[in-house]
């Protein structure tokens, strides 16, 4: 379990993160979700010690992590591919973190067969792809069987295939009872693999819950509609708490009223359709209404790029 | 608030699950012992270090036999020449390799822990060790004693090329004569201390060619400079020049007018070191990683 509370993170008159308050249970995916610069990184270092709060604390199972005896048996973490020597061999970066805690060399070798490195184990780490630094980095994130696994955007680069073993190895953990926490901008990926979702932006918790309720608590369903008569459906579906958009090409994005009944009041009009599909919010959508005021690197505008490029 | 129990048996567990560490949670803790084998594992585990040990040997040796071999005694009667002043050359042949060889340590010195740096391996090492300094003292303490052994594997195989060599023109030298023996192990203690005192820069600079620039001034620049100012007090300053007070140590080169104590050169290259291990040590505390 780990914990923060009012934990805090200043540089200079920048706050990464902002008097954050949450708590990632066991025994279940909870992922740190949030825009670039939301702060994901600089909390999960916080959590093990390499950046100070500058106020705040968090605890790890109980005790601030520098306390534990045996930190790599309580926290196991991947905070980014490269934080590793390249001019080691893969195995022998392992084996040197493993020492530190007197971790048998027969575990180096297990984790090397569980993340597949077994054919580039004896090689210089300087000439990994980073795909294969994700798996070494994740080799090392298991070295001491840790009860809380701490993953910053764990499947970045890996293949379609690593992907999946990522996300099944993650949930297999979390179902071991262990805590699991990786942080990724795939919101895809996360409403694979994530049980619960703590939503970050600028710095501040925006979201804390389950993510079947972060989803749908993203609000209004939405009905597309494509009928050659899309003016006369318009303004018929017209009515106070009903939205009405029309999209390209004889299309209606419909809010406020579901689908069976627009397909009966058009039935009703002898209106023809094409097209009636209920488009269910997503995670992305969820994100992106939670996060609309919180992106810090907001995309400039077309206008401001074609004056750019002239 | 409750803790996790780690599931740890193994023939439960599906392949994917790490179990290997559970069966012996018990003895699996940071340790002293522990650090130092991880530091030792580092070391050697990087080319740089090879390279550099191996540099270190072969510029001592070839140096002594160039020094050795140089010697042109004219076809004086060197049977005249006293026992201590025959023993005093000797020596001398034996450890001139050190004075290169300081710079071959400082440099890999500063790398064991600017490498670390430009890597992102520090990240590694503070998250295994969050309370950071004991990973600082193992990496001083597996140097300090792994160059003390290269470099006494240097003066000592300096000393035996000399020896052959000066002996076949007379002069003669045992390794355990005090003349002899002081300054091959002398020479041995102040490589490894230089190592760690440019490891100390190197993780107060926390980059390899600033670390090296600050490091290779201190020991070669600084000396020549104050050398080259005509005033009493930078006369003064010389013998307490970490570089100077090494040298002397072991009887190279004296910086002084007064002959100094070696315990005096000693306490002058530790009080170096101090201070920059102290520096390393409140920055590395202090710094986020």
């Amino acid at each position: 379990m780990i914990q923060a509370q009012s934990l805090t993170k200043r540089y200079g008159s920048k706050t990464a993160v902002d008097a954050v308050d949450f708590t990632v249970q066991p025994g279940k995916v909870t992922g740190l979700l949030g825009p670039n610069g939301a702060g994901k990184s600089t909390t999960m270092r916080m959590i093990v010690g390499l950046d100070q709060p500058s106020a705040g604390s968090v605890t790890v199972n109980g005790k601030h992590y520098r306390e534990h005896a045996a930190p790599l048996r309580e926290v196991g973490v991947l905070l980014d591919a490269k934080a590793v020597h390249t001019g080691r061999s893969a195995r022998n970066h392992l084996l040197a973190m493993a020492a530190t805690h007197g971790i048998p060399s027969t575990r180096v070798d297990e984790v090397i067969e569980l993340t597949g490195l077994g054919s580039v184990s004896r090689k210089r780490v300087g000439g990994f792809s980073l795909g294969m630094g994700q798996r070494l980095g994740i080799a090392a994130a298991l070295l001491g069987d840790p009860a809380v696994l701490i993953l910053d955007e764990p499947v970045n680069g890996l293949d379609p295939e690593g992907v999946q073993w990522v996300r099944r190895l993650m949930r297999h953990l979390a179902a071991e009872g262990r805590t699991v926490l990786l942080s990724s901008h795939l919101m895809s990926e996360m409403a694979l693999t994530a049980d619960h979702l703590i939503m970050l932006g600028r710095g501040r918790v925006i979201a804390d819950a389950p993510v079947a309720d972060i989803i749908g608590g993203a609000g209004s369903n939405t009905v597309r509609v494509r009928s050659p008569q899309a003016t006369r459906l318009a303004t018929l579906l017209a009515q106070p708490d009903v939205t009405v958009t029309a999209g390209e090409q004889d299309t209606l994005d419909v809010t406020g009223i579901s689908a069976v009944e627009i397909g009966e009041q058009a039935a009703e009009a002898g209106i023809v359709l094409h097209e009636l599909t209920s488009i269910g919010a997503s995670l992305e959508d969820a994100y992106m209404a939670l996060t609309q005021n919180e992106v810090e690197y907001r995309t400039g505008g077309s206008a401001e790029l074609q004056e750019a490029a002239r | 608030m409750t803790t996790t129990t780690l599931s740890t048996t193994p023939e439960a567990a599906p392949a994917a699950t790490p179990t290997g560490a559970g069966k012996d949670a018990a003895v699996i803790r940071l340790s002293a012992a522990g650090l130092i084998r991880s530091e030792w594992i580092k070391l050697r585990s990087v080319r740089s270090t090879v390279w550099s040990y191996a540099l270190l040997v072969a510029f001592s040796l070839g140096l002594a036999a160039i020094m050795s071999a140089s010697l042109d005694l004219r076809g004086a009667d060197v049977s005249m020449v006293p026992a201590a002043n025959q023993a005093t050359f000797v020596a001398q042949a034996s450890t001139f390799g050190v004075f290169f060889g300081q710079l071959i340590v400082a440099v890999l010195g500063v790398l064991t822990i600017s490498g670390e740096y430009s890597t992102g391996m520090i990240r590694s090492t503070l998250a295994a060790v969050p309370n950071r300094l004991p990973a600082l003292w193992a990496k001083a303490a597996v140097l300090f004693v792994t160059t003390f052994l290269v470099g006494l594997v240097s003066t000592v195989g300096s000393y035996l090329v000399s020896s052959a060599v000066l002996s076949g023109k007379g002069l003669h030298a045992g390794l355990f004569e005090p003349a002899v023996l002081f300054p091959v192990l002398g020479g041995a203690l102040y490589l490894g201390l230089i190592a760690v005192f440019a490891l100390g820069i190197g993780t107060i600079v926390r980059s390899g060619a600033g670390g090296i620039a600050v490091v290779l001034g201190i020991v070669l620049l600084v000396p020549i400079v104050l050398q080259m100012i005509p005033a009493a007090w930078a006369t003064s300053l010389l013998p307490y020049l970490v570089s100077n007070a090494g040298i002397n140590m072991f009887g190279l080169m004296s910086f002084s007018q007064v002959p100094i104590e070696w315990w005096v050169d000693l306490l002058v290259v530790l009080g170096w070191l101090a201070a920059s291990l102290v520096g390393a040590a409140v920055l590395l505390k202090r710094r986020d990683a």
